[in-house]
C-alpha cells in the first residue's frame, strides 16, 4: 500500500466521498479513511437525501442504480397539540420525475454505495481506521495517524470530513468549542411496514414518498418530529437544542415516546415493527458557529464545518456536504497543479464555499438561528393554531366570533402582545 | 417506549476498549449531570448511595450529546478505534 497519498480524506461519508470520486476522476492518488467496518456505518441522518446538483452532474444515472428508497413527493408541516394536528400538505407532480427533489434513503447502504463510485474510479478506501491526530510537517497538516488499524497516512493534502464532531479540525486548530445552543440531537426510530400498509396510509402509489415534520410534538424542548416513508419502513424521529434537552430535564427516547403515542401518529405507525434506533449530532448554529474552514494543508467539508441550515421549513445538511466536497476536491486539484498546499492557495476553497449557494444560503437564514431559539414557536404557536381551528369548527349552539377577532382573541390569550410583537419581529427577519 | 428494548435494535461491535472515561471526583459534585438524562442510549447512571456516576460505554451510539452538554470537562471522550463500536445496518 502506497502510504503517501496526494489527498487524504477524513470520512468516507457524502462529503468525503464525492471528494474522493472526483479526485480519482482526475487520476490523484486519493485515499478516504473511515473509521466504521463500512461506510455509513456511524452515519445517520432523519432520512432524506436533497437533490444535489453535482451529485446529478458527477452520477448522472445515480437515480437509476443507486439504492434509493423512495422519491419524496408530498410534503406535511404538521403542527401538533396533545389532542389535534393541523397540516399543510404539498404535494406536486414536479416532484415526480428527475431531477426529483429528494429520496428517503439508508445512510449505511447509501454511503456504502457512494464510497463504492469513488473506489471504482481509483480512490482507496481504508474502513476500520479512526483517524486520531494530525501528522505536521513544517508548520503545515501532512498526514494523519489513526487507531485500529494502527500506523500513518501522509499526503500533500488533508480533506476533513470527518462529521460534525469534527476531532481533525479541533486538532487544527480551526474552531472554538463547542456551544450546547448550536447543536441539536436526533434520535430516530425506523418501523418496518409492509409496502402495502405504507401506500394506504400514506396515500402514495409505487416509488412515492412522504416527508412528514411535526411542529410541538417536543416536550417543551425547541425542536421538531419528523417521519419519513422508505419503501417497507418508516423513520420517525425528533431533533431538539442540547440546551433545551439539558433544562427540560426529559429523556429524549421518552419525549419521541410520546410522539409516537400521539393519536394522529399512533394511527400511522401501528402494527409497525421496530428495526432500528439511532442518533446523532446537528450542527445547528448557523453560519456564526462555522469554523474556520481551510488551514496549510487541510480543508474542512460537510459537517465538520458546520455546514447545515435550518429556517424551520428546511433543513439542509447532506447536498451542503457533497457539494462542499467537490469545492474542496477542485481545490485540492488547483493546489496540486502549482504544488503549493498552503492556506493562501486552500483560501480557493473558502471562495468557492461563499460564490456557491451554501453560504449564500447559511448568510440568507442568518437570522432564523435566532428564530429557532424562539421557545413560543414550537408550543405555544401549534397550541393557538389548534385553538383558532377547534373553535372555527365546533359547531355548539353559541354565538360566533369573526375569524380575525378569534385569532386575535386566542393569539393575546397564550402569547400576549409583548410576545407577539417580538415573535413577529424575529420570525419576519428570519424568513421576510 | 423502553430504552433496554431499544438498544437491542441496533448492533455494536464492543471494544475492549473504552472510549469513554469518566472522571468520578468531577461527575460527584456536578450540579446538573445532564449527561444522564440526555443521552440518547441511557448509557449514564447516578449512584446516589455511592455518589458514583457510571458509564456503559458498550451501547454508546456515538452521538456525542454527552461530549457536547458535559461543561465541567469530566469526560475523556473519543471515538472508539476502527471497526469498533455502533454499527448502523440500516438508519
Amino acid at each position: 500500500m502506497a502510504k503517501y497519498f496526494d489527498v487524504i480524506i477524513v470520512g468516507a461519508g457524502p462529503a468525503g466521498s464525492l471528494a474522493a470520486l472526483k479526485l480519482a476522476r482526475a487520476g490523484l492518488n486519493v485515499c478516504m479513511v473511515e473509521r466504521g467496518k463500512y461506510p455509513g456505518s456511524k452515519n445517520m441522518f432523519g432520512g432524506l437525501l436533497h437533490n444535489t446538483p453535482v451529485l446529478n452532474e458527477m452520477l448522472p444515472d445515480f437515480w437509476e442504480r443507486a439504492p434509493l428508497e423512495r422519491h419524496v413527493y408530498k410534503k406535511v408541516l404538521a403542527f401538533m397539540t396533545p389532542e389535534s394536528a393541523v397540516s399543510l400538505t404539498f404535494e406536486n407532480e414536479n416532484f415526480e420525475q428527475p431531477p426529483y427533489n429528494g429520496h428517503t434513503v439508508f445512510r449505511p447502504a447509501f454511503d456504502s454505495w457512494l464510497a463504492a463510485e469513488a473506489v471504482r474510479e481509483g480512490a482507496l478506501l481504508l474502513g476500520d481506521c479512526t483517524a486520531e491526530d494530525l501528522v505536521r510537517k513544517d508548520g503545515r497538516v501532512a498526514g494523519v495517524t489513526v487507531k485500529g488499524r494502527e500506523g500513518q497516512l501522509r499526503g500533500n493534502i488533508v480533506i476533513a470530513a470527518d462529521g460534525v464532531l469534527s476531532f481533525m479540525a479541533e486538532k487544527a486548530g480551526l474552531r472554538r468549542d463547542f456551544k450546547v445552543k448550536n447543536m441539536g440531537v436526533g434520535i430516530k426510530l425506523l418501523l418496518g411496514l409492509p409496502e402495502d400498509t405504507i401506500n394506504e396510509r400514506f396515500h402514495l402509489v409505487r416509488d412515492e414518498g412522504a416527508d412528514i415534520s411535526f411542529v410541538g410534538t417536543t416536550a417543551n424542548m425547541r425542536g421538531g418530529g419528523f417521519l419519513y416513508t422508505n419503501r417497507e419502513s418508516i423513520s420517525v424521529g425528533m431533533v431538539v437544542h442540547l440546551d433545551s434537552l439539558k433544562a427540560s430535564g426529559k429523556a429524549p427516547y421518552d419525549v419521541l415516546d410520546e410522539l409516537l403515542q400521539h393519536p394522529q401518529v399512533r394511527k400511522l405507525i401501528k402494527g409497525a415493527v421496530p428495526l432500528e434506533y439511532s442518533a446523532h449530532l446537528i450542527p445547528e448554529g448557523g453560519i456564526k458557529a462555522m469554523p474556520r474552514v481551510y488551514t496549510d494543508g487541510m480543508m474542512v467539508a460537510g459537517d465538520a464545518a458546520g455546514l447545515c441550515y435550518t429556517n424551520g421549513i428546511n433543513l439542509e445538511g447532506i447536498n451542503l456536504a457533497m457539494t462542499s466536497g467537490v469545492l474542496a476536491a477542485e481545490t485540492a486539484m488547483k493546489a496540486l497543479e502549482v504544488g503549493d498546499y498552503s492556506a493562501r492557495t486552500l483560501s480557493l476553497y473558502k471562495k468557492k464555499l461563499d460564490e456557491s449557494f451554501i453560504i449564500k444560503d447559511m448568510k440568507t437564514f442568518k437570522n432564523a438561528v435566532g428564530m429557532m431559539h424562539a421557545e413560543r414557536l414550537f408550543q405555544t404557536y401549534p397550541r393557538v393554531l389548534a385553538g383558532i381551528l377547534e373553535k372555527l369548527y365546533r359547531v355548539e349552539g353559541m354565538p360566533r366570533s369573526k375569524l380575525l377577532r378569534l385569532a386575535r382573541k386566542e393569539a393575546l390569550k397564550e402569547v400576549g402582545l409583548k410576545g407577539l410583537v417580538s415573535d413577529g419581529i424575529k420570525i419576519g427577519r428570519a424568513l421576510l | 417506549m423502553n430504552i433496554e428494548n431499544l438498544q437491542q435494535l441496533t448492533q455494536f461491535q464492543i471494544d475492549e476498549q473504552p472510549h469513554i472515561i469518566v472522571n468520578k471526583e468531577i461527575c460527584r459534585t456536578c450540579d446538573h449531570r445532564a449527561c444522564v438524562q440526555s443521552c440518547p442510549a441511557n448509557c449514564y447512571t447516578f449512584d446516589e448511595e455511592t455518589k458514583l456516576l457510571s458509564v456503559v460505554y458498550e451501547t454508546c451510539l456515538e452521538c456525542g450529546t454527552c461530549y457536547i452538554i458535559c461543561d465541567k470537562g469530566a469526560l475523556d471522550w473519543s471515538y472508539p478505534r476502527g471497526g469498533y463500536g455502533v454499527c448502523f445496518r440500516l438508519t
